[in-house]
């Protein structure tokens, strides 16, 4: 059971990080931002 | 629900528009003492007495409405256009109060359109220092406005100006200075033309060098058409304006404005003599930077060791408390070994940023803009190229940002191809770790042999960035002329607070923003670290025991060479493999390779991924810094980061362009995917060669 469930986790840690990759790095969704870059945060520089 | 006041601020370059923007909205955007901080408008809501809220955007710094480049395009583009949403109730013009007279020119021009304006004189604080007086009444009656005298540093006059702005209806809307009168004849016909709009816009409309993108561009067009003069005539027209202009403002400074000189404490000119020397400027700037790489070291090494100790412990307590399995791996050996890759450079990052705002915030920086300007013509590059490259070392993205005041195209071309090479504060993870482990500990006059490396690594990226200039001015062949004029501010001490604050959130920005990749990265990573295909990976257990059957191996042992077969041929391991006889002559191993890889997202990743990759192979409690040190090269035996490789991977991070947000923002900025990919392939392939030139020749 507690393997069971520390697989589940597992997976579930994996699947969110590669959709946060793909959405950073490869496709990302178009959206109408009203707020200005800063110039410091919020560049997507990292 | 009642309207917003749209409020534009608008102003000379470094008057502190942004620090109004601040103290308005409660924001912090950056602020600096030096010109051309802002690029692009922000925008921000400011709460007002009796309920009221103010829309406030911020505009980049112009000296007049007559825009030579992109940024101040952004202010006329705005003021010209009443159909745009952020189009001004009223415009706050903010002016320095020490150069009153240059900062009225484009207040005039302002009042020319007829748009409610008020007069914030910022920097009051400093009146009294400089001998100014001020006859506030006569000044508003001759210009016609209200006026608002405010310290944003002493957080003075803020609320006076709150109160202008809700009354901003009462504001006149009389032009100060009548510009028809240049040429009486011309401006009537103009008037007859276009009965229906506003003479001065035409006028500008007209007379710009940059062209619009959001005006219609039918409008502009019937105006274009009204050329009826030659080009030399408008702009001998555009300078019988600025004369007239500068007439009013000295008659009407003559009588509301006054120095006493007696009463002047100014060190200014004493301090530039010595600060922008040809020869003292230069040798000062160099022990500024000896220092703050020396202090970098020495302050950061305690806090620095005491992370990398806590991370160690922190994942070891991880594993012996959280049930076994997986997900406990996953945490122990993934996602804290990984976030500890970056949280360890915290101390380093944050003295660097601290020193790098003292810099801007007592306004020594303008005069390492003036100074770098005399090196910089002879590369075919002015002073404006400067703030990127210097920008360039906390982030290439805001630095290429802030080419968009360049006005000539080939030289902000020139400018976003090179700013890459400077030392962005992402590299510095990477530098740090791996000259702690190549470049003995020990000292020359004084300074520590490591932080000597890292300043030659900072001057090695600045010095590429040049030479590359130069090179690109003599291939590329676009023709075009520019002129560099910069702001000397005036030296202040630097405000504690604007101090710390840039210290939190770059701090911050570099912690969280790459911190989230990290995060994700080091679970990926583990996941293809931790799992493998076929009996290699399922039956390491067995293959291992069988093969060292006849060994007399500890439990330990044992483990450890289950672990690391287990390692070799996970998924990561048969990807590194694969790669491997690429790298391999630059004297890095496959864990290298990987890590090379996956810092091409932000180069951050480098150290996390490294440390994610040496905790799975290891079951001991270890710090990052003696896992990589204590890594054994597989061919040549001996340790994997030695001098000759600790070398080859400092010159691989200093030339390769590993960064995709940069690539993404020079394919924005100038709108082709030529210039990142020729920028990828040329960075790249000369850091692959110097990098392996430079192992072939230590090893």
């Amino acid at each position: 059971m507690n393997n069971l469930i520390q697989n589940i986790l597992v997976f579930s840690a994996l699947s969110i990080a590669i959709v946060f990759l793909v959405r950073k790095f490869i496709w990302k969704p178009r959206k109408v931002s009203t707020k200005a870059c800063g110039g410091d945060d919020g560049c997507g520089c990292h | 629900m009642a309207k917003q006041i749209n409020v534009a601020l608008i102003g000379n370059p470094n008057t502190g528009k942004t620090s109004v923007f601040n103290a308005l909205t409660g924001l912090n955007q950056k602020v600096g003492n030096y010109p051309g901080i802002t690029v692009e408008k922000k925008e921000g809501v400011c709460k007002l007495p009796r309920g009221v809220k103010a829309h406030i955007i911020d505009l980049p710094g112009t000296y007049s409405l007559n825009a030579s480049s992109l940024d101040e395009n952004v202010v006329i583009e705005l003021l010209l256009n009443k159909n745009d949403k952020d189009f001004p109730d009223v415009a706050v013009v903010v002016s320095d109060v020490e150069n009153l007279k240059r900062n009225l020119l484009l207040f005039t021009q302002i009042k020319d359109l007829e748009i409610p304006t008020i007069l914030a004189i910022n920097m009051s604080d400093r009146m009294k220092y400089k001998g100014i007086q001020l006859d506030i009444p006569l000044l508003e009656k001759e210009l016609q406005t209200k006026i608002a005298l405010i310290s944003t540093r002493k957080n003075k006059g803020i609320d006076e100006l709150k109160e202008l702005i809700i009354n901003y209806k009462e504001l006149s809307v009389k032009p100060c200075v009548n510009a028809s009168e240049i040429d009486p004849n011309y401006f009537d016909n103009l008037r007859k033309a276009f009965p229906n709009q506003l003479l001065y816009k035409l006028w500008l409309v007209i007379t710009q060098d940059v062209n619009f993108g959001k005006t219609d561009r039918n409008e502009v067009d019937a105006i274009n058409s009204f050329k009826t003069k030659s080009k030399a005539d408008l702009k001998r027209l555009q300078q019988k304006e600025t004369i007239k202009r500068y007439q009013f403002i000295n008659s009407t400074l003559k009588k509301g404005h006054t120095i006493d000189l007696k009463s002047a404490k100014d060190l200014r000119i004493q301090l530039d003599r010595i600060l922008t020397h040809k020869v003292w400027g230069y040798l000062i700037f160099f022990i500024i930077l000896l220092t703050i790489f020396q202090a970098i070291y020495v302050w950061s090494s305690v806090p620095m060791d005491l992370i990398d100790t806590a991370f160690a412990f922190l994942s070891e307590w991880t594993k012996n408390s959280l049930p076994q399995g997986a997900f406990t791996n996953l945490i122990a050996e993934g996602i804290i070994p990984g976030l500890g890759g970056i949280v360890i450079f915290i101390p380093q990052i944050a003295f660097l940023f601290l020193f790098i705002s003292v810099l801007e915030e007592s306004g020594y920086m303008s005069r390492v803009v003036f100074l770098m300007d005399r090196i910089m013509r002879r590369f075919g590059l002015s002073g404006k190229s400067v703030v990127p490259l210097i920008s360039g070392t906390a982030c290439a993205i805001p630095a290429i940002m802030a080419t968009r005041n360049i006005e000539s195209w080939k030289e902000r071309l020139i400018t976003i191809l090179v700013t890459p090479f400077t030392t962005c504060s992402a590299r510095l993870p990477v530098y740090l770790i791996i000259i702690s482990l190549v470049i003995p500990e020990g000292k020359f006059i004084g300074l520590d042999y490591q932080a000597l490396t890292l300043m030659l690594l900072y001057l090695i990226g600045f010095g590429t960035a040049i030479f590359s200039a130069w090179l690109l001015n003599k291939i590329l062949k676009i023709k075009s002329k520019t002129f560099f004029v910069v702001e000397m501010p005036n030296y202040k001490l630097p405000l504690f607070k604007n101090v710390v604050l840039t210290v939190i959130e770059k701090t911050k920005s570099f912690v969280f923003g790459a911190g989230k990749i990290i995060l994700a990265i080091s679970i990926v990573l583990w996941f293809l670290a931790s799992y493998g295909p076929g009996d290699d990976f399922n039956n390491a257990e067995s293959i291992v025991t069988t093969a060292y059957a006849s060994e007399n191996l500890s439990s330990e042992e044992l483990q450890q060479k289950i672990a690391s077969h287990k390692l070799e041929h996970s998924f990561i391991g048969i990807a590194g493999h694969a790669i491997e006889p690429a790298i391999r002559p630059l004297g890095y191993d496959w864990k290298i390779g990987i890590a090379i890889v996956s810092s091409f997202a932000a180069r951050e990743v480098f150290v996390g991924t490294l440390a994610t990759i040496y905790s799975v192979g290891n079951d001991e409690e270890e710090t990052i810094k003696n896992r990589m040190a204590g890594e054994v090269n597989p061919i040549l035996g001996g340790p994997l980061f030695n001098f000759a490789s600790g070398i080859s991977l400092l010159l691989f991070y200093a030339f390769a362009m590993q960064c995709m947000s940069t690539l993404a923002i020079v394919k924005r900025e100038t709108n082709s995917w030529k210039w990142p990919t020729l920028q990828l392939v040329i960075m790249s392939g000369f850091a692959y060669i110097v990098a392996l030139i430079a192992f072939q020749v230590l090893k």
